[in-house]
């Protein structure tokens, strides 16, 4: 059903790119093709990573999406709206933090920062003190209220410019970097709090990193851009699947003779040292790894030690961008 | 549409700032007295007229004017880029446009009171008293809709080529020349740059102790046309420079 202000902010799809492109005209140089014809969607309620080394088009598409670039060709829906046509009603669901610690008011105070966002978005102190007051504990800055916001630390301003970009009410978040230059506890603060934004508060974002623990921590789906195409798009476990990483290397006692091994469990090398026997095993199915052990002992092989080789989000990352093309 | 409430927040935090850079502010407005002062003792000296040393007192205190007024536009619109907060005014319910235009309209009421305060000290301390008549609040609004024009070409120019200070500076000179140019010809060409005929307006105003009602229609017709076709001119220039800054990427840089 749309509002009053044409956005069908019931509809599942929050966000639908369409063959998007953009080229950057340059003064007397080649033209440079920042996003290639790039298509996606992003459902209601879903946090979706973008995934990508630098110049692989994530921080155009996102400016795209908010209006902020235009785009050379292609469509953008955001709740159903032509966000190149109608750019500021479509955006008007929308909020962005573009780059880490900016987006901020250096001279104004943390207090100042969110108030002025609130009322940049149309929202009367009296409606968004609660959420205020609720940002403020939430991440630690009620000490820090008065304070101007260049006297906060780096985390703490990217801590503020994620609330002034909450303070504003909008449906749908568009983070690029958000835990960029943080330290570690301050990058986990970040993290659950974006994923609490999805599961409690019905948020609907899609967040670029250059950081692969952030999008397997936080994100559901995880879009792989390079050069500014898409190479991969998918669920962080179905990534893991399509690579078959389940790689595991059994440490056993003396030098059994286990001919089966080779054909039944995909045993990819065999070193014997010191009356051990140590085998690299790659499963297709994870619940294989319970048949192996049980194979094992019905044969009586003593199983000194396993352990666990599976790829990381940072591997399959790397195979995606060499593969180009593989998981289209 | 809670545009009153964007309108308040932009106005809001214009004098926050203002109050937050309070010395800087200040030291700037000694500054400029101390410049005031030189020119206006430097005339003296050369045994200007009464009608003359009126006219510095005027014609200064509307330099200081267009100037901030000026800057506000192009200057503030860079230091927005600078801070990365551009990007932001441009995801609003509203549009930037309107909230550049609600800026503007702060630092209005802050220069007028400041031109007010100004020419209470300038009057005082050179012992030359003008006519205050409270309608000229309205011819400076309209004179300054050119200067709020040209701002916009600037502020849009910036957007772009980003480094357009060394037009600004030529600029606040030019307005020197504008000032007087009512003084120094009657030449058609005072209705049509801008800034000269209201300035002129004003001179009549305050100087000459003409009120709203002394003025004719044509002289407000010019007034008018001068102000709204810089007016418009410079916010047809600013979405052209927005759309081309948006087509290269443009908008975030500094």
């Amino acid at each position: 059903m749309k509002a009053l202000d044409g956005l069908e902010k019931n509809a599942d799809k929050v966000l639908t790119v369409k063959d998007l492109e953009k080229t950057y005209p340059q003064w007397r140089k080649e033209p440079t093709k920042a996003v290639d014809g790039i298509s996606f969607t992003v459902d209601k309620g879903e946090i979706v990573g973008f995934l990508g080394p630098n110049g692989a088009g994530k921080t155009t598409t996102i400016k795209c999406i908010c209006g902020l670039v235009e785009p050379t060709r292609g469509d953008i829906k955001i709740f159903g709206m032509d966000a190149i046509k109608n750019t500021r009603r479509a955006v008007s669901n929308t909020s962005a933090v573009l780059e880490g610690n900016r987006n901020i008011y250096w001279r104004l105070t943390t207090r100042e920062n969110l108030e002025f966002f609130a009322r940049l978005h149309g929202r009367s102190l009296k409606e968004a003190e609660p959420e205020i007051k609720s940002l403020l504990k939430r991440f630690d800055l009620k000490d820090k209220e008065e304070a101007p916001a260049r006297k906060l630390s780096r985390g703490m301003q990217q801590k503020l410019a994620l609330s002034c970009a909450l303070i504003r009410g909008t449906d749908f978040l568009l983070l690029d970097e958000p835990t960029l230059g943080l330290d570690v506890k301050t990058s986990k603060e970040m993290r659950e709090f974006v994923k609490q934004l999805t599961s409690d508060g019905g948020k609907t974002i899609l967040l670029s990193s250059h950081d692969m623990n952030v999008v397997e921590d936080v994100c559901e789906r995880v879009i792989i851009m390079n050069e500014g195409k898409i190479l991969a798009n998918d669920s962080v476990n179905n990534l893991k699947d399509v690579f078959n990483v389940h790689l595991y290397d059994f440490i056993l006692e003396g030098e059994p003779k286990l001919p089966e091994l080779k054909e039944k469990y995909s045993v990819t090398d065999i070193k014997y040292d010191n009356g051990k026997t140590k085998l690299r095993v790659s499963l297709k199915k994870p619940d294989s790894f319970y048949d192996l052990v049980n194979h094992l002992q019905k044969k009586d092989v003593k199983l000194e030690e396993v352990k666990n080789l599976d790829k990381n989000l940072e591997e399959i990352f790397m195979n995606v961008i060499e593969k180009e093309g593989v998981v289209k | 549409m809670r545009e009153h409430i964007i309108f308040y927040s932009v106005v809001k935090k214009y004098f926050i700032e203002l109050k937050r850079y309070f010395l800087n502010t200040l030291m700037t407005m000694i500054g400029i007295f101390i410049l005031f002062l030189l020119v206006f003792f430097g005339l003296r000296n050369f045994e200007a007229g009464t009608d003359t040393l009126q006219g510095s007192i005027v014609g200064f205190a509307m330099w200081i004017f267009a100037v901030m007024a000026y800057s506000e536009m192009s200057w503030g619109l860079l230091q927005e880029a600078r801070d990365g907060t551009l990007e932001q005014l441009y995801l609003t319910p509203s549009t930037f446009r309107r909230i550049s235009a609600y800026r503007v309209f702060g630092s209005f009421i802050f220069q007028f009171l400041l031109f007010v305060v100004f020419l209470g000290i300038m009057m005082a301390s050179t012992g030359q008293y003008l006519s205050l008549d409270p309608g000229v609040v309205l011819l400076i609004g309209l004179t300054l809709l050119s200067i709020y024009g040209l701002g916009y070409i600037m502020g849009g120019l910036s957007l772009v080529f980003k480094k357009v200070q060394a037009g600004n500076q030529i600029l606040q000179f030019l307005f020197i020349l504008l000032l007087v140019l009512p003084t120094i010809t009657d030449h058609q060409i005072i209705y049509f740059v801008p800034l000269s005929w209201g300035n002129h307006m004003i001179n009549r105003m305050m100087i000459d102790g003409l009120s709203l009602l002394d003025f004719s229609l044509i002289e407000y017709s010019i007034l008018l046309a001068n102000s709204f076709a810089y007016l418009i001119i410079g916010l047809f220039i600013f979405s052209l420079m927005e759309k081309t800054a948006k087509k290269r990427g443009l908008l975030g840089h500094y």
